[in-house]
């Protein structure tokens, strides 16, 4: 392959750029140019994107670079913002390369003349959303503007793969392979845990011959951790870290451009605002970034990022993604970041230059976080990157797509059946769940009776179609599986927008509040058209929005090396400094209450003016502690009448109640024992409520909350209805409902990890369970107890429940 | 269906779990918010929600007439959901059964079909009523300025929130009778609650399950 004049081309441009292509460049370039699919896995800033790019140019120029007719290759990258700068790199090397093929965009972002001209010729490399695709599909006659497609590259794969939008990827795939029979498809994927996972899901069950190439690149990276400098003054409890903000300037002074990630939009305010008014001197230099700041302004950062014009960027996840921002030297994380493999990302974000040592701070936001910032470490010693599971028999996602080929050309019911079969997703796909869905399109899931006037597809011939103008016109506008809440527009009064916020925040707000968006201090006027009508406050104190999606989960791995450090550092065994500082904290534990050795687990009662508090540290991680605090509270309840809040952190769980909890040394280890743990948690964990809140997202992306028009939202008014509510309804009236089960397996499959709950009960039924009852609040017990999200669970009547209540 | 007795402003009132008032002096059962249609209506749009909702609810109504046997109905707005679909000729049919029973319907925001409808269909309309000396609106706001008459109103929906020693709470719909103006609980199963803010001095009887208890 080496001497074909595609590949010498190729080499030659690289070596008049004195460059030389990476091994594992040429190893992809082989594969592809032997007609394979497969999976690149390579970090960012090391040519993942030539890896592929340039082997469809080889092979063209090898074809003796034939006249093209359109599309050649579709690029799917999960972010609009990465295309822009994707598409620039491969115009650049075509112009010259001197090879006269276009780049188009597509995505949300792309202007309608663009996609006008765009139907009549498409270019050669369309760079592409998931969502895109899908609104390709949505169009008429979408099978010609895939005639001479031969390629297609999934970017980014491993942030696709554990999400719905993945489906989509896998969905868009099995209609195009149909299509285009011949297709390579390849996917570009950092380092995850199951990477030959990752090009089974990707591949389907297409029987392509594929391979995994790996590019072996180590990065240094190097951790330092902010300590406070008196870990007794430092809070017990909190997410912020504020208080060492003094120790965090002296680090960013000392380099070129920080990012500095916190885990929600929230926090990233805060500390915003906070540096501002600590160091006046950083306006002008830092910025703001994250997902609800206006599109323009975040385009903004980003170049200004590029340009080296910018000393700091307080972001969230928003920036986990990406080009490379050259300038960028250092990464601070506040907070937990809750997995090795995003702490990678991050600091990745920094030292982009392949020899480039990556450097990452992490601030913890309490105490006890200390020990998670020891566990990181270790983790990414031993290399315990997580898997990201990908995502099955989303029922959702497939009506969505039904609807979508029902409103351009139609479907034929076997033939898609046998499509949608070939993918990873619906490989078990059962016949009569298929038989449901194409009812549940077609008749709306009843028999048909001459009453019903329910319409969405006709049978026309053999194949299904939406026939209804305003159904489809619904439907284009609604493709994607990104569900957010309600958002509304923030703007002055004088014009100017400043960027989205929640419907839920705004409607706790009185006319002449204040909070915080983008870095400003505003005062809220009214809500009008759906715009929220602000101006600039002079209030000192402002309210900053809480957005959702803050409570991320410790993944698995992490947790196991949490439990570790927490028993190296209990025992005085660990050597780390952000361990031996809070020797003195758990001093005051062992004072007050109790350090619990390997083989123990402690429990301690504390009464409050809430009531009276029984907290049980197993250390196994917030998804464990959350079934494991059901159980335990169930398997009381059946023996008591009582009512129970729960509350756990990554440590550990509390059950709170109005009387005392009748736990002692008699009965906790019977409480607690694996015997009959898969029929006690089938009744003890509130499945009905954590499936509400799942089928929050189900019912959005199947099509059954009308979400209303752009600029149109007063339409349509008596279709109104909120998830809560349609959950009710079929709870009710349609227990059999497909989509109910959707939600109750996600609820389930997300939150319920028997075999880890089953470990870790039998681990403690070897062990000493040892209960305290500490005069007052304990160093371990606080962060729980102050986490004000809770379930309930009872055993008491509702009658008996409302006596002892009070209106609020 | 369970009732509890309330006595209130010189009137005795039953309150009943299947979310409807029934003044026996008047021979007088008083709902609010049926949204008939409301499920037909989401269907026409292609949203698959369940088609039964409307038998479900009106049995319920059903039953309340057998249990109570009123000779007439008030319904304090919001009937209909939308415009005429199929589950309006449902409850055409359902309605042939009670040929005796007064339909009185205070119109409300959704009751939106024309005039000749409700004709057919024997309901009587108006923009607001009065039993002695209680003024029937469906959206309380809308009631005159200067009204020495007590108020029973529906459109919001009322639901309360109720809290309790460790950290306890609860969301349900209720029934709630305020200084001037009481609101009934929505009748459909198809609708949400809206959280209410209590005055100091309204009583309120929330809907549990099959009981009605006061708060």
């Amino acid at each position: 392959m080496k001497n074909t004049p595609g590949w010498q081309k190729i080499e030659q441009w690289l070596a008049a750029k004195e460059l030389k292509p990476f091994a594992f460049q040429e190893e992809a370039w082989e594969h592809y140019l032997h007609g394979r699919s497969g999976l690149v896995n390579a970090p960012t800033g090391f040519g993942k994107t030539f890896s592929l790019f340039l082997a469809v140019l080889i092979r063209w120029v090898n074809e003796g670079s034939p006249p093209t007719s359109g599309l050649q290759m579709l690029w799917v990258t999960p972010l609009r913002a990465l295309a822009k700068d994707i598409g620039r790199a491969m115009e650049e090397a075509l112009h010259e390369l001197r090879i006269p093929w276009k780049v188009g965009i597509r995505s949300g972002d792309t202007a309608t003349s663009e996609r006008e001209q765009q139907k009549r010729r498409m270019p050669e490399i369309l760079i592409i959303t998931p969502e895109s695709i899908h609104i390709l599909l949505a169009q008429k006659e979408y099978a010609k503007r895939f005639e001479g497609l031969h390629t297609v590259v999934i970017d980014e794969w491993h942030e696709l793969l554990g999400s719905k939008r993945g489906v989509l990827v896998e969905l868009g795939l099995c209609r195009l392979r149909s299509l285009r029979p011949q297709l390579q498809t390849w996917g570009i994927s950092a380092t995850i845990g199951n990477l030959d996972e990752a090009l089974d899901v990707l591949m389907g069950t297409a029987t392509a011959s594929k391979a995994i190439v790996r590019a072996e690149v180590n990065k240094a990276i190097e951790v330092h951790c902010i300590l406070p400098d008196e870990i007794e003054k430092y809070p017990w409890a909190g997410h912020l870290g504020i208080r060492l903000l003094h120790k965090v300037l002296p680090v960013i002074r000392n380099s070129r451009t920080t990012l500095l990630f916190t885990n929600t939009r929230g926090q990233s305010e805060i500390w915003y605002q906070q540096i501002l008014k600590a160091y006046p001197d950083m306006a002008g230099v830092m910025a703001l970034h994250h997902g609800s700041i206006d599109a323009e302004l975040r385009i903004w950062v980003e170049e200004a990022l590029h340009t080296g014009a910018l000393k700091l960027v307080v972001c969230t996840s928003s920036l986990d993604l990406g080009v490379d921002f050259r300038p960028v030297d250092t990464v601070i994380q506040v907070g937990s970041p809750k997995g090795v493999a995003r702490f990678l990302q991050r600091a990745g974000r920094s030292g982009h230059q392949p020899d480039a040592v990556s450097h990452i701070w992490f601030l913890p936001t309490h105490s006890l976080e200390l020990v998670e910032a020891a566990a990181l470490k270790d983790a990414m010693k031993a290399n315990l990157i997580e898997s990201r599971m990908p995502v099955v028999l989303a029922y959702d996602v497939l009506l969505q797509y039904l609807m979508t080929l029902a409103v351009s050309d139609g479907f034929n019911a076997e033939e898609t059946w046998a499509e949608v079969r070939s993918t990873f997703c619906f490989q078990s796909l059962e016949p009569e769940e298929w038989q449901w869905i194409l009812a549940f399109m077609t008749t709306g899931g009843e028999a048909l009776n001459s009453y019903d006037e329910f319409r969405k597809l006709h049978l026309v011939g053999d194949r299904y179609y939406c026939t209804s103008r305003q159904l489809a016109m619904r439907h284009r506008l609604h493709i994607g599986t990104i569900v957010s809440d309600a958002m509304l527009k923030v703007r002055y009064m004088t014009g100017g927008f400043i960027g989205l916020i929640e419907e839920y925040f705004i409607s706790r707000l009185s006319p002449g509040d204040s909070f915080s968006l983008s870095g400003n201090n505003l005062e809220f006027v009214m809500i009008k058209d759906m715009t929220v009508l602000v101006r600039k406050s002079k209030s000192k104190k402002s309210i900053v929005p809480s957005w959702n999606g803050g409570r991320m989960p410790l993944s698995a791995n992490l947790g196991m090396m949490l439990r570790r450090k927490f028993h190296e550092a209990m025992n005085g065994i660990a050597q780390e400094e952000e361990i031996t500082i809070l020797r003195p904290l758990f001093d005051l534990q062992q004072l007050l209450s109790h350090i619990p050795q390997e083989n123990e687990l402690l429990m301690e009662h504390i009464e409050t003016k809430d009531g009276y508090h029984l907290f049980v540290y197993p250390f196994e991680g917030r998804l464990v502690h959350e079934v494991m605090a059901a159980l335990l509270a169930w398997r009381i309840s059946r023996q008591h009448s009582i009512s129970f809040s729960i509350a756990m952190n990554d440590y550990g769980f509390e059950l709170l109640s109005d009387q005392p909890i009748p736990v002692d040394d008699t009965n906790a280890q019977e409480l607690l024992s694996p015997e009959n743990l898969a029929a006690d948690l089938q009744s003890s964990v509130n499945a009905t409520e954590m499936a509400r809140r799942k089928f929050r997202d189900i019912a959005v992306i199947a099509g059954l909350i009308f979400q209303g028009y752009p600029g149109k939202h007063k339409a349509n008014r008596h279709l109104q209805s909120s998830a809560s509510l349609l959950f009710n309804v079929f709870h009710d009236y349609d227990p059999q409902n497909l989509l109910l089960r959707q939600a109750f397996n996600e609820a389930f499959f997300y939150q319920m990890e028997e075999a880890r709950l089953r470990d870790t009960l039998e681990r403690i039924a070897g062990q000493k369970i040892v209960i305290t009852f500490p005069q007052r609040l304990t160093p371990f017990c606080f962060p729980i107890k102050v986490d004000s999200l809770r379930e309930q669970l009872t055993s008491e009547k509702l009658e008996d429940r409302i006596k002892k209540m009070i209106v609020w | 269906m369970e009732d509890v007795t309330f006595d209130f402003r010189g009137h005795s009132w039953k309150l009943s779990a299947g979310r409807a008032i029934y003044w026996e002096q008047e021979q007088l059962l008083i709902v609010a918010d049926l949204h008939v249609g409301k499920s037909a209506h989401f269907r026409k749009a292609g949203i698959a929600v369940p088609a039964n909702i409307v038998q479900e609810d009106l049995y319920r109504l059903q039953q309340l007439i057998t249990q109570y046997l009123p000779q007439r109905i008030i319904v304090v707005g919001d009937m209909f959901h939308s415009s005429a679909n199929n589950d309006v000729q449902y409850f055409r049919i359902w309605r042939q059964q009670f040929p005796h029973i007064i339909f009185d319907l205070v119109t409300g925001n959704h009751d939106i079909m024309e005039a000749a409808v409700y004709t057919s269909l024997d309901i009587r309309q108006h923009d607001s009523l009065e039993v002695q000396d209680i003024y029937f609106i469906h959206d309380a706001e809308d009631k005159p300025a200067t009204l020495n008459s007590y108020v029973l109103s529906g459109h919001i929906h009322p639901g309360v929130r109720l809290v309790g020693y460790g950290r306890q709470s609860l969301r349900l719909p209720c029934f709630y009778f305020g200084e001037a103006v009481a609101i009934l609980p929505a009748f459909s199963g198809f609708t949400g609650t809206y959280a209410l803010e209590r005055e100091a001095a309204a009583e309120v009887f929330v809907i549990a399950e099959k009981k009605v208890l006061r708060v």
